[in-house]
């Protein structure tokens, strides 16, 4: 460790001044002058067929500039190139109870969210699936014509014998595990801005910019010039700063396209900015996931085979869902051993908004399956769970049965060190009654070793501009979204350079300025953004070591770049002091310059020294780059990375999905105690040994962690969407309940670091593998503390008083349906808007659509 | 969202208030701490012309023990004040318990008694955008005519969710009532319709100004035990109240209401009956909370089902019992 002066040591995300003193600026805080307001009219139907749409009366309402809707721009879209199935404004169906029609754009919000209520739309409603089973059946009025049974897509693969690998099997296991839908709940709403420059030689609309909250700047230049006609050269996406994606800002999100396609027919800057309810309804969060796993072991603990049949309740469009259904398979493997596996996969269409990518894309639910099952086989034949999780380790390196290649391999050491941690082996089965242990593993990949454009180009490209002043700007496509992205190219860039952090700047996401880089998602950034960034800095640094070497009679191999300094190995170095260091932090911060030579700036002490001293035995870094410029001139470097041609999985349909250069690894144990009387889970402590293969910024790899099992303790606890017909019932943080801090357990992150052969200084992942294994590791700490197996999350205390009360054979009550004798199956025949015959619902007493003419609406004070 | 346009009305004394109350009697809201109000606006569950802000009126707010060891607190009193306050913990402890439990911190902050007190009544169908409501469809608690929780009925049941009127019922407290023609004083219990829409007896043009502590309900045990998810922000799924005055171990007097489950805070009715002259076991406190749990009529207002709801009145009636008669 101590080879290192910059990596490896606990840093400040270097844009923590900006955000805590609230000047940061996101999206939304953007304003250029001239900007007009968007809001977007939605479906109040699941599913609905647009007979017409008149907004005559909107466009009439002062301060109203332009209503759009989907003939405005009918080119298909979708993040998937197999799943161009959205519009910017629904064409000719909507798809789910707010599926975008119609977007206003006025002078203000106020005024737009009137204009709205003048929009007239005639539907014609047809019969909806919210049931992915039901759905699965349906011969008519199908979701997307070209789907048949609403299937999006089906994978059935088997890898090894399964049949053979049950036959083997001692034990065999088999259940129903259901975990309902999630959301990210980013704190930041998505928030777009989109504005056109005139082209100077024909007047007409030009070159379009775009700010947005994004996780993909890139995917979103490339679908914004498929709706909008444009070339890809003629969009510029910028990325502010993101305030949280999560997977929900990583891929493009209606409002992106809608604001463009605004902006163009206003002719004006348009902004559009969510509001909660339109967050969750663009959602494309985790799918409600259905699992039947069969799992069969040895007596001595080992696993034989693996089963799992898995329908994703998919939502109206395919989003990443191929994608998903796919990680969810390809995923069993690389944890454990299996020589055995099968997979059915069913992504399935729902009249829902869309699901997506979420931390731990496909991974987490069947993990929680797999991960309970194993607890319950490991309490059949009597054996630890910690143990049988060691005796199915890989041994790496490998290749699994399904084609996943693994290198470095931390998953002993983290199971080691949270049973130690833990107190495991002294505690477990030996704590009062109601409170129990419970230990799970989970991982992920650092990148998807395929992109989702199939192409043999770079993933991630960064550049290195290092000029006279000695300043190294750092341009990179990666998009920094509160996880510490920009932070860790600084760290990589001055540590290969040997240079002080507060010399190097990042310009990121910026698809003008920076090379491109397919985005923050599959938790790839740190492996190649890091890998493109560390390439790129030894490319510059090649060029100042010739010139160095030149300087100081030596060969390139003969120097090392440290703390500022260009040196001769093993020679004495200068003692420079700490406030020499910030002195020349200052003057790069443009305060009183002290000294120059060659025109750059030079420490004052140091500089007097040199004149002094004779032949050249170390350099500043100032000094190697001036000389450097003038050896080669510019002083530029470029990196890029590719995952390599080993790394990219097997033949196989579906192949393409699971494979990475490198898996992270994680083991944890949570302790949690449970009230019978009540149902209710509390979280006391999680253990979390996560393997991130090198922890370039410990403090950022820990908080990633706690933030892993915060985020999972949310879905295993409380998270939940709950839908009635369509209708989300809980589109706000009051009834979508994220833990809050009260309920926030203390984490005692452990760092594992297995140093990866191929990550940048052997680092990998840390943000998305250790969820998974939360949600199982409370639910084996419920079994352990009241002997009840649950197979449905969220726990909530419902769900396991039932379960309890079912344990004990107690009075049966039926604690998790609604039990009202009269309340309605559906309850939409009882005058909702659907299947409503008679006496309709009267209108809003103040909706501005009731008044006579928009005259009225505009109102006289 | 945005939030509706709207007058602020900002009156120095409750003559004022009451005065533009009547002279906008029906297009006007009150806004005290607005935690409650704001939302609904921006929902447009409300969009008055005008808003009556209270918050300039010093006379409102503060918490004045009485010689005789009654209490006034004063609408406008935040619940972090009476949370804090120490007079009041010490001779009425089941209400600081209440109110510390309100949504969290900063709203308390924000949230008077007054306001909790007056508290809109909540259901999963009607707290909804007008967007979402218009995709649903509206109820009878706004522009509708039926109701999505019990069908066919004609009545709201829209759940009232304030913390602290259960821990005041039980306290027997009154709350003052200003008006045109002066004020009036009427114990809180009578102030609750026990429907969802039309839930308080207050005319438009009047304000509650008010709580009244009493001195003989001053020195009772009590505990207060909340229903939610969460360990902050949530409002109640259910909620009960428990005071007691115990002499040589027999109950000597004891009195428990519950929230959250109903369209009305309400007194479990006969609850003291059971527990006078009676040393508090495991059996008679689960007597108690069977009595409470009938008494509750939770309906799919809210989250967690009905049915589980119900089962909690009873759990933590019997546990809220149990602790008040511990010492």
């Amino acid at each position: 460790m101590s080879d290192f002066s910059i990596i490896g040591k606990p840093t400040a995300m270097i844009d923590a001044a900006e955000k805590t003193t609230g000047g940061g600026k996101y999206t939304d805080d953007l304003s250029v002058p001239g900007m007009l307001i968007g809001k977007i009219l939605h479906s109040p139907y699941p599913h609905a067929r647009i007979k017409s749409i008149d907004a005559s009366r909107a466009e009439k309402l002062d301060g109203v500039v332009a209503v759009v809707i989907g003939s405005d721009a009918p080119n298909p879209y979708g993040i998937l190139p197999v799943g161009h199935d959205e519009h910017a404004l629904a064409l000719d169906k909507v798809r789910y109870v707010g599926d975008n029609v119609a977007c206003v754009v006025a002078l203000s919000e106020a005024v737009a969210e009137k204009a709205l209520e003048l929009i007239n739309v005639e539907y014609e409603v047809l019969p909806a699936y919210f049931d992915p089973e039901e759905s699965m059946k349906a011969q008519t009025d199908l979701i997307h014509d070209n789907k048949p049974g609403n299937l999006e897509k089906d994978y059935h693969h088997a890898f090894g014998n399964p049949d053979e690998g049950f036959a083997e099997a001692d034990h065999v296991a088999e259940a129903r595990f259901i975990a309902n839908e999630v959301t990210h709940a980013a704190m930041e709403p998505h928030s777009t801005l989109a504005s056109f420059e005139l082209n100077p030689h024909t007047g007409k609309l030009g070159r379009l910019t775009v700010w947005s909250s994004t996780q993909v700047p890139y995917y979103l230049q490339h679908k914004l010039s498929l709706v909008l006609d444009m070339p890809m050269a003629q969009i510029r996406v910028i990325k502010p700063l993101v305030g949280g994606g999560f997977g929900g800002k990583s891929e493009v999100i209606p409002l992106e396209i809608i604001a463009a396609v605004a902006a163009r027919k206003a002719q004006a800057p348009v902004k559009i900015t969510y509001t909660r309810e339109e967050v969750f309804w663009a959602h494309r969060g985790r799918p409600r996931t259905i699992i039947d796993l069969k799992t069969g072991i040895k007596n001595d603990g080992s696993i034989t085979c693996v089963k799992a049949r898995v329908v994703q309740d998919g939502g109206g469009y395919c989003s990443y869902g191929v994608v998903t259904i796919l990680y969810s398979g390809a995923l069993l493997g690389a944890l454990y051993d299996i020589p055995n596996i099968q997979y059915d996969g069913y992504r399935v269409l729902t009249n829902k908004p869309a699901c997506g990518a979420m931390r731990g894309h496909g991974t987490v639910n069947v993990r929680f399956a797999f991960e309970s099952q194993l607890d319950e086989l490991a309490a059949t034949i009597g054996m630890d769970p910690a143990e049988i999780r060691q005796r199915n380790l890989l041994k790496p390196p490998c290749i699994t049965v399904n084609g996943l290649r693994v290198q470095s391999y931390g998953l002993p050491e983290c199971i080691e060190k949270t049973v130690e941690r833990s107190g495991w082996k002294q505690r477990k089965g030996k704590l009062p009654k109601g409170r129990g242990l419970g230990i799970a593993c989970s991982h992920y990949v650092s990148g998807a070793a395929n992109s989702i454009i199939r192409s043999d180009m770079p993933h991630s490209t960064v550049n290195i501009k290092i000029d006279r002043d000695g300043g190294v700007v750092v341009y990179t496509g990666a998009s920094e979204i509160g996880q510490g992205s920009d932070t860790m190219t600084a760290q990589v860039a001055a540590e290969v350079l040997g240079c002080s952090l507060a010399r190097v700047r990042v310009i990121a996401a910026d698809t003008d300025l920076t090379p491109i880089d397919i985005g923050s998602y599959s938790s790839r950034v740190t492996f190649m953004a890091g890998n493109a960034t560390l390439r790129a800095a030894e490319d510059v640094k090649k060029r100042i070591a010739a010139a160095a070497a030149k300087k100081m009679n030596c060969a390139t191999e003969d120097l090392a770049f440290r703390d500022d300094l260009v040196f001769k190995k093993g020679s004495a170095l200068p003692v420079v002091k700490k406030d020499q260091i910030e002195e020349a932090e200052v003057t790069q911060a443009g305060a009183s310059v002290s000294g120059r030579v060659e025109g750059q700036i030079l420490r004052g002490s140091l500089q007097q020294k040199r004149k002094e001293e004779g032949p050249k035995e170390w350099m500043t870094f100032e000094e190697a780059v001036v000389a450097a410029i003038d050896f080669h001139g510019a002083l530029t470097g470029t990196g890029s990375y590719a995952p390599p041609q080993e790394a990219r999985g097997g033949k196989h349909k579906g192949a393409g999905v699971g494979p990475s250069p490198a898996y992270s690894y994680s083991a944890q144990v949570a302790e949690v105690s449970v009230d019978e009387d009540t149902g209710e889970v509390t979280v006391h402590k999680v253990w979390a040994a996560h393997d991130c293969g090198r922890a370039l910024n410990p403090v950022s790899v820990e908080g990633q962690i706690i933030g892993s099992v915060w985020m999972g303790m949310g879905q295993a606890l409380t998270e939940e969407m709950v839908w009635k017909d369509g209708m989300l019932m809980n589109p706000g943080m009051l009834e979508y309940r994220s833990p809050s801090a009260v309920e926030s357990p203390e984490v005692e992150p452990i760092i594992v670091e297995s140093i990866d052969p191929e990550g940048p200084f052997g680092a990998k992942e840390c943000s998305e593998g250790s969820l998974a294994a939360t949600i199982p590791a409370i639910s084996n700490a419920i079994y352990d503390a009241v002997g009840v197996r649950l197979h449905e999350c969220p726990f909530t205390p419902e769900r396991v008083l039932a379960a309890v009360r079912a344990k004990r054979k107690d009075k049966a009550l039926n604690l998790t349906e609604g039990v009202d004798p009269t309340a309605p199956a559906r309850f939409r025949e009882h005058g909702g808007a659907l299947c409503f015959n008679g006496k309709g619902p009267q209108r809003h007493a103040l909706d501005p659509a009731r008044r006579e003419a928009p005259a009225t609406a505009r109102g006289t004070d | 969202m945005s939030l509706p346009q709207f007058r602020l009305l900002r009156p120095r004394s409750t003559e004022e208030a009451v005065s533009f109350l009547a002279k906008h009697a029906g297009n006007i809201r009150v806004l005290a701490g607005g935690t409650d109000l704001i939302p609904s606006m921006r929902q447009k569950l409300f969009e008055p012309e005008y808003v009556l802000d209270l918050r300039g009126i010093a006379e409102l707010r503060g918490i004045r023990p009485k010689s005789d060891g009654a209490a006034e607190i004063g609408a406008s009193t935040t619940l972090s004040a009476i949370e804090k306050s120490a007079y009041l913990r010490r001779h009425y402890p089941v209400l600081t318990e209440a109110a510390a439990t309100v949504a969290s911190p900063v709203l308390r902050n924000m949230g008077t008694i007054g306001g909790n007190i007056c508290l809109d009544t909540r259901c999963l169908w009607y707290n909804q955008s007008l967007t979402w409501r218009k995709g649903c469809g509206f109820c009878i608690k706004k522009d509708g005519d039926l109701c999505h929780v019990a069908p066919g009925g004609t009545k709201c049941w829209a759940a009232f969710s304030g913390d602290t009127p259960p821990a005041l019922l039980c306290l027997n407290a009154a709350i003052e009532i200003a008006g045109p023609n002066g004020t009036r004083r009427i114990p809180l219990q009578e102030f609750y319709t026990g429907d969802g829409v039309n839930y308080r007896r207050l005319l438009p043009n009047e304000l509650v100004t008010s709580v009244f502590l009493p001195a003989e309900s001053a020195g009772y045990r009590g505990v207060y035990r909340k229903l939610r998810v969460r360990g902050s922000i949530d409002y109640p799924l259910a909620g009960v109240a428990v005071v007691m005055k115990r002499s040589s171990g027999q109950v000597t007097d004891a009195r428990i209401a519950m929230t959250a489950v109903n369209p009305a805070p309400l007194l479990v009715r006969r609850a003291g009956e059971m527990l006078i002259g009676k040393t508090v076991d495991e059996a008679l406190a689960e007597a108690v909370g069977d009595l409470a749990a009938r008494t509750a009529k939770p309906l799919t207002t809210s989250a967690l089902t009905p049915e589980y709801r119900r089962e909690m009145i009873r759990v933590f009636t019997k546990r809220a019992v149990l602790a008040a008669a511990s010492n």
